[in-house]
């Protein structure tokens, strides 16, 4: 589920960093920059792997910013198609179920990619799979092993301020409520779905 | 910033693990402190891969995973003679899962039942679980030599290769 992504950046060191070693002070403002991100098509960014290549430090007029140029590799977080992975179950609604691990959030389960004969109780927002006389639960908070199907990817660019009629108090703030990288996923198939019903 | 190549090498999950715990370890020697967000992602991670069912839960302990576990277990299955190559995919997941059974295996492995019969997918599980290890606790500290893995680059020549 983790891949590798060659990248190149220019690193700008900043003079409070100098008493650092070359290699750490790039790697850090590498890591402060990329951790914990999703580069649009690429994957969500964990950590810096290696790094390949960095030309001279070249120092800019006007400020003392040493400019790096840097080819390096991340580790990057993007399930590939038909990949089974493990997730834990958030929450749960009548459009499906959604899931998450430790470090990503956003993995969907759409109520047709259930197995078959699955219900949901409303009352106890639960969905529940009945076969052949056993009831089994999707509980809250259980690892499930569930297949990557498909992933969506929304762009983050800031949209541009509204126009208001003149005489409006305040501008609505225009909020880009989809999350950036959204993975669909499916239980329907021998071994999948919660982990102790495979033990 | 340019991407230069956006998929350069699959990484297992025990490869990350590894990559992760020597990088805090070095932190930890040289009293160095990381970017917050880093941090946070990091041990994140971390817990994640840690976590049961995940077969590195209990990696300190036994050290089923090594670098020579990779190949050891490319080997055997090669030696077991099977009907039909495992793609590059397939033996990722095989490495990330660790499958204890032939139903968690079916996941591993696309048309399983077509490729392989009842007997080869049970050899498959036990290769798996004499190489890597199980996860009960009654079978104890199986398998491994310690150490750290290598990235399964796109270029290098992997023992069991599909035309994939």
């Amino acid at each position: 589920m983790f891949i590798l992504t060659k990248i190149a950046d220019l690193v700008q060191i900043a003079p409070h960093d100098f008493r650092k070693q070359s290699y750490v002070a790039i790697e850090d403002n590498i890591n402060s920059k990329y951790a914990n991100k999703v580069v649009q098509k690429i994957g969500l960014c964990i950590c810096l792997w290696d790094i390949l290549w960095t030309s001279e430090g070249l120092i800019g007029q006007g400020d003392g910013m040493v400019n790096v140029n840097v080819e390096f590799r991340m580790v990057v977080f993007r399930p590939f198609k038909g990949e089974v992975i493990v997730a834990r179950i958030t929450d749960q609604s009548s459009e499906g179920i959604y899931l998450a691990t430790d470090f990503f959030d956003n993995i969907f389960v759409p109520w047709t990619e259930l197995p078959e004969g699955s219900e949901f109780e409303p009352n106890e927002n639960l969905w529940v799979w009945k076969e052949e006389d056993q009831v089994m639960y999707f509980d809250n908070n259980e690892m499930v092993r569930v297949k990557v199907i498909s992933e969506e990817w929304h762009d983050q660019t800031p949209l541009k301020p509204i126009e208001t009629e003149e005489g409006a108090e305040e501008q609505p703030a225009a909020v880009n409520s989809k999350p950036p990288y959204k993975i669909t996923g499916s239980m329907n198939g021998p071994g999948l779905g919660c982990c102790l019903w495979w033990e | 910033m340019k991407i230069l190549e956006a998929q350069n090498a699959l990484l297992s999950n025990y490869e990350v693990y590894q990559h992760i715990v020597d990088q805090r370890k070095r932190n930890k020697e040289q009293n160095r402190r990381v970017p917050g967000n880093a941090h946070h992602i990091m041990t994140e991670v971390l817990t994640y891969l840690r976590q049961k069912p995940s077969p590195l839960e209990r990696q300190e302990e036994t050290q089923a995973y090594s670098p020579d576990a990779i190949p050891r277990l490319f080997e055997k299955l090669r030696e077991a003679n099977l009907p039909s190559e495992l793609t590059k995919g397939e033996l990722l997941s095989i490495l990330n899962l660790r499958p204890p059974s032939t139903a968690v295996l079916s996941t591993a492995i696309e048309d399983m039942e077509e490729r392989f019969t009842d007997d080869e997918q049970n050899k498959i599980v036990d290769i798996i679980a004499e190489v890597l290890g199980r996860d009960e606790a009654e079978e104890g500290a199986e398998g491994g030599e310690g150490g750290e893995g290598d990235a399964m680059d796109a270029d290098a020549a992997l023992p069991v290769e599909n035309g994939h």
